[in-house]
């Protein structure tokens, strides 16, 4: 199916979208977490809602993607988009989905002033990476530290 | 984002201040505690925000594609006559549900959701300033022989009680109703101010979009202590059972569905170019909303009294729980919360005073009504004043003193006479248009 002939409609993310965005996470991951989906997506509301998009086909979240616009953070003065949570129903990949969440949140992100948009991609995650390629990010100097504590 | 950030003049900015401190008293402890809880997020600050570069021509109606009007004098009469009930109307609104909101806002159980409402208070309040803006930035002479300052006394000077519209005259009996109020009567603001979006009078159309952001966190606040609490209620806690839930929803969905006004009306919105949505379209999509609501509650009630079904056998067993009744697995039906008829319990619109139950059922005999009435309403809702109002006009209307359409302008009756705010001398009583059609449930002002 191409882009075109999907129904599925690309929407800002609502209150009413908990359930179903902790029901995807549940298709994706294997585990409920419904009190995590309720502090981020409330977290994510009370700060930029218009920055938030779901993926809607026959009422049900197909897709969904989480993100804002930042500045002052790793050096980084200008304000910069990030997109920080996604994800598409396993059974909905390849259609396009993804790519157009990512579209609709990095119009809304230059229309915030971001001259830039970044995420931080898990080197195991190669699908992921794959995406982010295809959508024309480029590997970023930036490198990520981490410890134990 | 392209937002310009004014003040009214100061006078008026002391008004709404000296407002605050007495019907929003814990403003300072939110300022001051603000960073534990919202750390990263931009301070709150009572101003007006005007969203620049949105549409500038007239999106509905009969002057679609004409440029939006800036100023107030600009319009057709009548039109200026909508567009100002609207802006009272809403500024009413946002003062009103902070009055209503301080009465148990102290009785939370949780701080963060206490801190939460407090929060949104507080954005109640920029809302109603942002609404003082839109009356003092411009010229309303054309359309009123009240002033600006006269208007802003007015709306601080409202009280539960004496609102324009029911939703913002009934009180709150416990932090129930504060949580319950967000999900759903803040959902109708979110329509009304969506709607208002592609306004013809420009500055409200520049008005909302911050609004409606601001929107989107206090449907959270109503939505999230919800679920939390359902699977609380789940696990058999104490505190909060599903009923509670189920007669605070019953409680306020009848107002939120008033709010959009007569079901007949709304055209006259729509021709003018305010709204593109007429009342019953829009109340429509509202009620099916609240439906997704009410049956996400129902899921994280089931996930957490039974967490060994997958989600498609919960989804499953939900849906035979509503279609059979009775109970399985352990939870019964009545453990649930369901959807009020659309019909139940009203005042207002077409079925205002029908004595329709709360599964759609029709009632003959109002005592039979009122004690259906009391079985399905929290009891200390029944124990107030509005119940009793009510109670007391349906039995004029069962005994044909009064028709509904007449009994429903009625309500609510003005309870309170002056007020506290400090610089008010007596409430201008406003009344609802009287075709009750072309308002969309918004008043005018009496003249
Ligand atoms: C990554 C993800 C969002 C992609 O969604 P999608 O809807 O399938 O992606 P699209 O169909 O829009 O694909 C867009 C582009 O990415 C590429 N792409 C997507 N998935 C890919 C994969 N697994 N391997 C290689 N390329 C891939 C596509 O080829 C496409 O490129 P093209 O347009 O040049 O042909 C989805 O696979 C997903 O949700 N993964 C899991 C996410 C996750 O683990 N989230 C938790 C951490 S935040
Ligand atoms: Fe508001
Ligand atoms: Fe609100």
């Amino acid at each position: 199916m191409t882009e075109s002939e999907t129904p599925v409609r690309i929407r800002q993310l609502e209150d009413t979208d908990i359930g179903g965005i902790t029901a995807l996470d549940e298709k994706i991951g294997g585990q409920y977490r419904p009190e995590i989906w309720e502090r981020r997506i409330g977290y994510y509301l009370r700060r930029d809602p218009e920055a938030l998009v779901v993926a809607e086909l026959d009422g049900k979240v197909a897709g969904f993607m989480l993100g804002e616009v930042r500045s002052g953070e790793f050096g980084l003065e200008e304000p910069t988009g990030w997109i920080e949570v996604m994800g598409v129903d396993p059974d909905l990949r390849g259609q396009a989905i993804g790519r157009r969440l990512a579209e609709r949140m990095l119009s809304h992100f230059q229309n915030q002033g971001a001259s830039s948009v970044r995420t931080l991609v898990d080197e195991t995650m190669t699908e992921i990476a794959s995406f982010f390629d295809s959508l024309g990010f480029e590997p970023a100097p930036l490198r990520s530290f981490v410890k134990s504590l | 984002m392209n937002l310009t950030k004014t003040y009214i003049p100061k006078k008026f900015h002391q008004a709404v201040v000296k407002w605050q401190e007495t019907y929003l008293p814990d403003y300072d402890f939110l300022l001051d505690n603000w960073d534990r809880y919202f750390p990263r997020d931009t301070r709150f600050e009572l101003c007006a925000f005007r969203e620049m570069g949105m549409c500038n021509e007239i999106e509905c109606g009969e002057q679609k594609g004409s440029t939006k009007f800036r100023q107030a004098a600009e319009m057709e009469h009548q039109q200026g006559l909508h567009v100002l009930g609207a802006v009272k109307a809403q500024a009413s609104t946002e003062f009103g549900s902070i009055q209503q909101h301080q009465l148990t806002l102290a009785r939370a159980q949780e701080e963060e959701e206490q801190f939460w409402i407090l929060r949104m208070m507080a954005e109640e309040l920029r809302h109603g300033y942002q609404m003082f803006h839109l009356l003092l930035e411009d010229d309303w002479s054309a359309v009123t022989d009240q002033s600006g300052p006269e208007m802003v006394e007015e709306i601080l000077s409202m009280q539960t009680g004496s609102h324009i519209l029911g939703a913002f005259n009934v009180d709150f009996d416990s932090f129930i109703d504060n949580v319950t109020f967000c999900a759903l009567i803040d959902r109708v603001g979110k329509y009304q101010l969506s709607m208002q979006r592609i306004s013809a009078y420009k500055p409200m159309a520049e008005s909302m979009p911050q609004m409606l952001r601001e929107e989107a966190f206090h449907l959270a606040a109503g939505v999230v202590p919800l679920r939390r609490w359902m699977e609380k209620a789940a696990q058999d806690s104490v505190y909060i059972t599903t009923q509670d839930i189920q007669k605070a929803i019953n409680k306020w969905l009848p107002r939120g569905l008033e709010m959009f006004g007569d079901e007949r009306g709304g055209g006259t919105n729509v021709r003018y170019g305010l709204k593109p949505m007429k009342n019953a379209e829009a109340q429509a999509q509202y009620y099916q909303e609240v439906g997704k609501v009410v049956r996400d509650l129902n899921m994280r009630f089931i996930r957490a009294r039974l967490p060994e079904l997958s989600l498609a056998q919960a989804e499953s067993l939900l849906e035979k729980l509503l279609a059979d009744g009775g109970s399985s697995r352990g939870i019964s039906l009545e453990e649930l919360i369901s959807m009020p008829h659309r019909d139940f319990f009203r005042r207002r619109g077409v079925p205002a005073f029908k004595m329709v139950g709360w599964a759609g059922e029709n009632f003959d005999d109002v005592e039979a009504y009122l004690r259906h009435l009391t079985v399905h309403l929290p009891d200390g809702y029944r124990a107030g004043r509005d119940f009793k109002d009510y109670a007391q006009m349906i039995r004029r209307v069962a005994s044909a003193e009064l028709t509904g359409d007449e009994a429903a302008r009625t309500m609510p009756g003005l309870r309170r006479v002056g007020g506290v705010c400090p610089c008010s001398r007596a409430v201008r009583w406003v009344v609802e248009e009287p075709d009750g059609n072309g308002s969309g449930g918004q008043a005018q002002a009496a003249r």
